[in-house]
């Protein structure tokens, strides 16, 4: 039994001391390991904001050989990754940092990319959400606003503008008063979602901050025009600077913008004289359509003797008994006549497309707009 | 141990309570307590030892951990993937270091230290000299750390031996509890550098002591716990590589892990017969080649790892990093093969290292590969290809190193989650049995046999076929009588069949067995009627149940000439007799056949 107490004396006492070099070495080798981990991060930071994304991949992963369970670390691998296109690997580590923390805006959001980027519509509108919905450490509204946006934008480019709509109105709505860029941004996509109004909207909040301001300007004009304003349109067209407005997009719409206000007859509220300047500018787009037309297709004007008339034949014979009664004194005198006028002028530029293709000329398309909005005649 | 006890003083002796000082009444209670605790029951101390050697495992195998990587950062640096030349010269140069070691310091420390722990077991009696424990500290750290494609876990196992049986020496335990201590030792030292104390804990039954003794079951579960608790204190609970969330397999996806277990199984078998042939092979070349074998093998290693610098060492940031599908399918075959062959030669040039972590490495490849491949071609089944690498690491532990068990409960152990466990369960299974079949003996029996011993196998245990009491015993070999049956019948009966013993059923469960001559004396009494009851006999005899096994019912048969075999539902109910000579015909009939 001596022998025994003695022993395990000197084990007791061994343990100790063991446990005490141990714990001293323990130490150095987590104070090596830590700083090897911190410096292979910042070597892969480093590289990621040079761009060398392969670089940074192997640094990171370097790190997390160091600190393999650091979840900072294994995000910028995944975030690392995904920037490589390699997205599966990107993804299980990402999976694996949101079984851990579902809420996290971060990781969803790098999640819902990689969705996009890899054609899962579904996985990426879910993540997207998340993200949105999700726990964010710096500016939550900021960012949780930005991923609303890229999923508005996303949608958009898939072309589910009606799926887009309830984000396109919440991202309206959650911009910071007097934000002037996120209301551009917020404007462009309502404008690509076909919400007219609302865009106007933001453009005009815009405008009341900075009233020159030329990307509102033209958003501006362009909402107007798709709501029918065209004078509205023209007016914010006009406003922008030169070198703006020469822009193709601009440059595409400002024309036909100024035909339809010039030929907008039917508006309410215009003096007689207009209605009949605008009528007869509108007849006189109208009837040389049907000329450049028949021209197009070979046809004489009127029909020759004996041979049965087409449309635009018949619309010319129209136009040939209404002469007197169309023209500028005519309608001037007899207002009565600018309705049946302005319906002969639409139909004329109907039966042309119809048989000779879409318009060329700035006033045809602006007639042909004019046509199809009438529903809308009082929104000038 | 008698020898050792000192003599208590007894109550007389003592002097009276008011004239001891404090020291003393101190030391006098110590004695006595360390008395009823460690000197009346071997086994209590036992017990307190495994956890006693499960702590000093823990911290040895903690300052080995560390030793690896201090020369790992030291000769290859902090990269994991070191700059040529660097990663060719090192494991060349560090090979020279290594064989010098090996063959003027530490000549003991060759191996990978599992079957050399199994051997001191059962042929040293558990004694495994300490300089063994040195030895495999220093030329694993070295060998492991400069990149040779080996893994630190079975020398860990040795030295957690070594350390226990040292321990057990100083205390003069018993020759059976050294035996035993050094098992205790290698679940310590296994549970320590691998982070799981429970598949530790079945890797050492199934291949160290090669059976399931419950004697020992309780020192091994502790001394595995106490390991892994000292370990986690010092490095962290992490496990050694981190397991993704794993998904429930689609039914149809088992036919993926059945395609796994067959790959693993035939590269397991391919791996194991290549060791076969090729060790004693290059154990016969020249001594003086034995010096350049480590360094041969270092610069083979080095140069598959100026273009696969991932099978350096043990490894296990890359299995993490193939659990997490960083790989694509390709790569993860060519890793699988490279680490095959660079773990091959490392192991055959005598370089002392593990095989533990290249075989996960492998399983996690081919694992990985082989669900990357079907992911490819079936994407709507396939869960992940971290699953498979997990699945995979699995199936190779158990073709390879041929521990079914011990492979399902690692994975399970390992990714926290019992979803992988039906997955492993096949696929280890099917690798096993190719193994099994195509192999008869599993690695480390193989390494022991070239070595010239033969020690047992859980595995040939496992599928010997028990002898049990009813293959021996005779159903109507004996006559069962009542208390009150009159002996005249009874005696012609007995005259009958004379070699038929005459057993009394006394009541439900108490048998004797009648004397033939007394039954025959008392029948021959015409004076008074006598009952079975008034006959000498010997007894109550003991019972046995047809399903127990020989060994038990040889335990009784030296002292009773007959045994009824009885119904476990029925005690009174005989379902036949054992003899001693019923054992050994059934015995020489089972030969026969």
């Amino acid at each position: 039994m001596y022998v025994r107490e003695r022993v395990l004396i000197a084990c007791a006492v061994l343990l100790i001391a063991l446990f005490g070099f141990t714990a001293f070495i323990a130490r150095q080798y987590h104070r090596t390991i830590h700083r090897f981990a911190d410096e292979w991060f910042a070597k892969g930071e480093s590289a990621m904001q040079a761009g060398q994304t392969r670089a940074a991949i192997n640094d990171y992963r370097n790190a997390l050989v160091y600190k393999p369970e650091d979840p900072t670390f294994q995000f910028h691998l995944a975030q690392a990754l995904a920037s490589a296109g390699q997205q599966v690997q990107s993804r299980a580590y990402l999976t694996n940092l949101l079984s851990e923390d579902p809420e996290s805006g971060p990781i969803n959001l790098t999640l819902a990319r990689i969705a996009v980027s890899e054609k899962r519509n579904l996985d990426a509108v879910r993540y997207y959400h998340s993200a949105i919905y999700g726990v964010w450490d710096t500016d939550p509204l900021t960012q949780r606003w930005e991923v609303r946006s890229e999923l508005c934008e996303y949608l958009l480019n898939q072309g589910n503008a009606q799926e887009a709509e309830p984000d396109l109105i919440a991202l309206a709505q959650e911009v910071p008063l007097r934000d002037v860029g996120r209301e551009k941004i917020a404007g462009t996509l309502l404008l690509r979602a076909g919400l007219w109004s609302r865009a106007l909207s933001e453009f005009r909040a815009v405008l009341d901050t900075d009233r020159r301001d030329p990307d509102a300007l033209a958003g501006a004009g362009r909402a107007s025009f798709q709501l029918g304003d065209y004078a509205e349109s023209v007016n914010y067209f006009n406003r922008l600077p030169r070198g703006v407005r020469v822009a193709p997009d601009v440059a595409q719409i400002l024309p036909i913008a100024q035909q339809a206000q010039a030929m907008n007859a039917l508006r309410p509220g215009l003096p007689a004289s207009e209605q009949a300047r605008r009528a007869a500018k509108a007849l006189s787009v109208a009837n040389a359509r049907i000329a450049a037309c028949a021209t197009q297709r070979g046809e004489s004007l009127p029909a020759a003797s004996g041979a049965a008339p087409d449309q635009l034949q018949k619309l010319y014979v129209t136009a040939q008994q209404n002469k007197k009664a169309w023209t500028l004194l005519g309608l001037s005198q007899h207002p009565d006549q600018v309705t049946a006028a302005m319906s002969f002028a639409f139909q004329a530029e109907a039966a042309a497309t119809k048989v000779c293709g879409q318009p060329q000329m700035a006033a045809d398309k602006a007639l042909s707009l004019i046509a199809s909005n009438r529903t809308g005649q009082s929104s000038e | 141990m008698s020898e050792t006890v000192t003599p208590q003083p007894s109550s007389t002796e003592l002097p009276p309570a008011g004239q001891e000082t404090l020291f003393e009444r101190v030391r006098s209670a110590w004695q006595a307590w360390v008395q009823r605790i460690f000197g009346e029951r071997e086994d209590q101390l036992f017990l307190f030892l495994a956890v006693l050697i499960g702590v000093f495992g823990g911290l040895a195998v903690v300052c080995f951990r560390v030793a690896i990587d201090w020369v790992q950062f030291m000769l290859l640096g902090s990269s994991l993937y070191p700059s040529f030349p660097r990663v060719v010269i090192v494991p060349a140069v560090a090979g020279l270091g290594i064989a010098a070691l090996v063959i003027w310091v530490f000549p003991r420390s060759r191996g990978s230290g599992v079957n050399q722990t199994k051997a001191a077991v059962y042929v040293s009696n558990g004694y495994i000299p300490f300089d063994t424990v040195i030895g495999k500290f220093i030329v694993c750290a070295l060998a492991i750390g400069s990149g040779q494609s080996l893994g630190p876990e079975d020398p860990s196992l040795q030295m957690g031996a070594g350390i226990a049986s040292k321990i057990g020496r100083y205390l003069k335990l018993s020759q059976s509890k050294i035996r035993l201590i050094a098992p205790v030792g290698a679940a310590a030292g296994l549970a320590a550098a691998f982070n799981a104390p429970l598949a530790s804990t079945l890797f050492v039954i199934e291949e160290v002591i090669g059976t399931w003794s419950a004697g020992v079951l309780g020192a091994i579960v502790l001394a595995a716990v106490s390991s892994a608790i000292t370990m986690r204190y010092f490095m962290g609970a992490e496990s050694l590589f981190r397991v993704p969330s794993v998904q429930p397999a689609h039914p149809v996806e088992f036919l993926g892990y059945a395609a796994l277990g067959v790959v693993g199984g035939i590269v397991s078998l391919f791996f194991t017969k290549w060791i076969a042939w090729a060790r004693p092979r290059i154990q016969a070349l020249p001594l003086w080649t034995h010096y350049l074998l480590p360094a041969a093998a270092g610069l083979i290693v080095g140069t598959i790892g100026i273009w696969f610098p991932q099978v350096l060492g043990a490894g296990y940031s890359i299995i993490d990093q193939a659990l997490h599908g960083e790989f694509a399918w390709r790569l993860l075959l060519v890793l699988a093969a490279m680490k095959l062959v660079a773990t091959g030669v490392s192991f055959l040039s005598g370089t002392p290292g593990g095989m533990f972590a290249p075989t996960l490495f492998i399983g996690a490849m081919l694992g990985g590969g082989i669900g990357a491949i079907e992911h490819h071609f079936f994407p709507s089944i396939t869960t992940s290809v971290g699953m498979f690498a997990l699945v995979g690491m699995g199936t190779l532990f158990g073709g390879f190193l041929r521990v079914p068990i011990t492979s399902v409960f690692m994975v399970i152990e390992l990714s926290g989650s019992y979803t992988a466990a039906l997955p492993v369960m096949v696929s280890s299974l099917i690798a096993y049995l190719i193994s099994r079949q195509y192999q008869e003996v599993a690695l480390f029996d193989m390494l022991t046999r070239q070595e010239g011993l033969i020690l047992p196998s859980i595995e040939e245990r496992r599928e010997q076929e028990a002898f049990l009491v009813e293959d021996a015993m005779r159903p109507e070999g004996a006559f069962v009588v009542r208390p009150n049956e009159p002996v005249t019948d009874l005696a012609i009966k007995a005259e009958a069949q004379k070699d038929i013993p005459v057993l009394l059923r006394v009541r439900m469960g108490e048998w004797r067995l009648l004397d033939s001559e007394d039954l025959q004396r008392l029948a021959n009494d015409g004076a008074t009627p006598h009952t079975a009851s008034e006959v000498k006999s010997k007894g109550p005899l003991p019972l046995l149940f047809p399903d127990e096994s020989i060994e038990e019912a040889m335990r009784w048969l030296g002292d009773w000439p007959v045994i009824p075999v009885v119904s476990r539902a029925d005690l009174g109910q005989l379902e036949g007799v054992l003899t001693f000579p019923d054992v050994l015909k059934a015995v020489r009939k089972a030969k026969a056949e």
